[in-house]
């Protein structure tokens, strides 16, 4: 890997945003961090003023990507981000409180890396999250060009 | 009103068939007494002229007999002689006849008998004229005959025979008159009777078509409000599902949505958790060395080591965080569980061939443990199958079966039983154990949700039964229970054996 992988986060909870933080650092990942609350404004970084995702060519990046946000449906995101060509290559890891199978069926056909529900119960919300930083100090991530 | 109305008119029907019928027999029988009537008369007119024609017959044979007498005195031809025979012996006969044809009639019989003794004479004279002609003394004989003539014999004969035909022509009138107004008052009485008959139909039919027009006037109307009616049921149908629909996405939603935040406060209550335990182990730490002047081995690392106001705290801070945590779980739960129960509320239904002693079987070898448990025993009898979704069933009859398992009386061995049979379309199923019972005034209450009775000394969020009946409903079927505190249970479930999902509503 040439170019150290960028963490982005779509999260429009912030004190979600600051658990999964927390506990990805405190599994030993020290990549940084972009956080959005809002679709927009991730959509904004990720394809660039132009729409393209041109900016983002030669990135490595990894998605954390929640399904409910305000501005936006998540799923349209992660069609987007798969159906881009700079970024379809970037795993997208779904990370939202939804547990319906037809949603999960979805996000897996619509070309998601992994699907976590987040558990309510903080020991395991915590666990699964320092196992996901786990898992992201191993895979290895492409740049988003091709 | 209208019954009143209606009984009238019935009333009205039967009196006019009744007086019909009335009309037609009175008719008829005096038709049968008329028409007998007429017979007799009209035998009695032709009596009357069989009798004319037999005294008309008498007089020929007596002036037959008396012109062959005077041919014979005159000729004394044989041939004259023989006439006069043959006519004087028709005269008897036929005057004997006419006795018998009168017999009935006093007055003529007297005629007759003053016929008889003038024919009597007549007859008398004859033989004798006879006799002189032929002793060959025709003298005798003509004197004979003037005598007769000078006694008026003949005349006499001629006078009452006229008499006679003359009473029989006054009988004749008078009969013919009877006869005539007989038949007259027959056909008037046919007449006016058939008018009547008539004029009755007429009434019944004007009444059958009144009633007629009235009852298909109730039938469209009825049609009208049957038409009426389905529309107002498909549209409250439609209303209803709609609402449903809204709840079941309002709660989705909306136990979606509490889950967010609540990922934020276990998720910083633990947090908080850990931090209150690295302060308060800086100040055991702290407290110790400011004692000691030096670290003075304050237990093993990672534990806490406090005294008094301070441990006081310590244990504070961690109660409050106790029932924070525990809330958090239970109110998880909760919404867990409304999240799983609208889910299931909008599964769409798959109906599929169902073995129902298979199903169910299956079912009791995943609970085996828990029975083994409980020292219960499962009894299966004959189970008719259906046609439904398997998961619910799967789903209703676990949580009837775990229910009976887990609510048995501590220490009697459990006996649970499932029967099943059939009803009109329907599977009845029942679930029965001999455990620790439901108060009837709980009856309706163990089927709410988050609602539960009795000792609660187990684990549960009073969910299973709620979500067992939605389901059942949901299936087109309903489910009861009785049950008496301390008598066992049982369960009853009735089911469309062929479910589809117009059975749905």
């Amino acid at each position: 890997m040439t170019q150290p992988v960028t963490i982005i986060m779509i999260e429009d909870d912030e004190g979600h945003a600051r658990l999964i933080e927390r506990n990805i650092r405190r599994s030993g990942v020290n990549n940084e961090i972009v956080a959005f609350a809002t679709g927009s404004d991730a959509m904004r970084h990720l394809f660039g003023a132009d729409g393209s995702g041109l900016v983002q060519k030669g990135n490595a990046l990894l998605i954390l990507l929640d399904l409910n946000l305000p501005d936006m449906i998540g799923i349209d995101i992660l069609k987007q981000i798969k159906e881009n060509k700079y970024l379809k290559a970037s795993p997208v890891v779904v990370l939202t409180t939804t547990d319906d199978s037809q949603e999960i069926k979805r996000c897996y056909e619509l070309g998601c890396n992994v699907y976590i529900t987040k558990p309510v119960n903080y020991e395991n919300f915590a666990n699964a999250i320092r196992q996901l930083g786990l898992f992201f100090s191993v895979i290895q991530v492409p740049p988003a060009a091709t | 009103m209208r019954a009143e109305a209606h009984r009238r008119r019935a009333f009205w029907q039967i009196l006019l068939l009744s007086a019909g019928l009335l009309v037609l027999t009175v008719i008829s029988a005096g038709s049968v007494y008329l028409v007998n009537k007429a017979r007799e008369d009209s035998k009695w007119v032709v009596h009357t002229i069989e009798v004319e024609s037999q005294i008309n017959a008498l007089l020929l044979e007596v002036r037959r007999a008396e012109s062959s007498a005077r041919g014979f005195l005159l000729t004394q031809g044989p041939d004259f002689l023989s006439d006069h025979e043959k006519a004087v012996a028709a005269i008897v006969p036929a005057l004997d006849k006419l006795t018998r044809q009168i017999s009935n009639d006093p007055a003529q019989r007297e005629n007759i008998e003053k016929l008889r003794a003038a024919i009597e004479i007549r007859l008398d004279q004859f033989s004798r004229e006879m006799t002189f002609v032929k002793q060959g003394q025709p003298d005798r004989a003509t004197a004979l005959i003037r005598e007769a003539a000078a006694g008026n014999t003949t005349t006499t004969i001629s006078n009452m025979a006229n008499a006679m035909i003359r009473e029989e022509e006054r009988l004749f009138r008078l009969r013919t008159a009877n006869s005539d107004r007989s038949q007259t008052l027959s056909a008037s009485m046919t007449g006016i009777g058939s008018g009547l008959v008539v004029l009755l139909a007429m009434i019944s039919i004007w009444l059958v078509r009144r009633s007629a027009r009235v009852r298909d006037e109730a039938e469209a109307r009825l049609r009208d409000a049957n038409v009426n009616l389905e529309a107002v049921v498909d549209e409250r149908t439609a209303d209803l599902r709609e609402a449903n629909d809204e709840i079941q996405r309002f709660a989705y939603i909306v136990s979606h949505d509490l889950r967010s935040p609540l990922v934020n406060i276990m998720g910083f209550t633990s947090e908080l958790e850990e931090l209150g335990g690295d302060i308060f182990r800086r100040i055991g730490d702290l407290t110790h060395v400011s004692a000691d002047g030096s670290s003075l081995a304050p237990g093993a690392p990672g534990e806490i080591v406090l005294e008094g106001a301070d441990k006081q705290l310590s244990e504070n801070f961690s109660e409050a965080l106790g029932f924070i945590k525990t809330s958090i779980a239970k109110m998880d739960r909760l919404i867990s569980a409304i999240l799983n129960l609208t889910r299931e509320g909008r599964r769409e239904f798959q109906p599929a061939k169902i073995d129902t002693r298979e199903l169910i079987e299956a079912i009791v070898s995943t609970l085996a443990h828990q029975a083994a448990e409980a020292q219960a025993e499962i009894h299966l009898e004959p189970l008719p199958n259906l046609v439904s979704d398997r998961l619910a069933l799967e789903q209703i009859f676990s949580n009837l079966i775990d229910n009976a398992i887990k609510y048995l009386k501590p220490g009697l061995p459990g006996e649970i039983r499932i029967r099943g049979r059939t009803k009109l379309g329907y599977a009845i199923f029942e679930i029965s154990d001999n455990g620790r019972g439901i108060d009837p005034k709980d009856h309706q209450r163990i089927f709410d949700l988050f609602r539960r009775a009795g000792t609660q000394d187990k684990p549960g969020q009073g969910i299973g039964l709620a979500h067992v009946r939605a389901l059942v409903r949901r299936l087109g079927g309903t489910m009861s229970v009785s049950s008496e505190l301390n008598a066992g249970s049982t369960f009853t479930i009735t089911l469309p054996i062929a479910w589809n999902v117009s059975n749905r509503n």
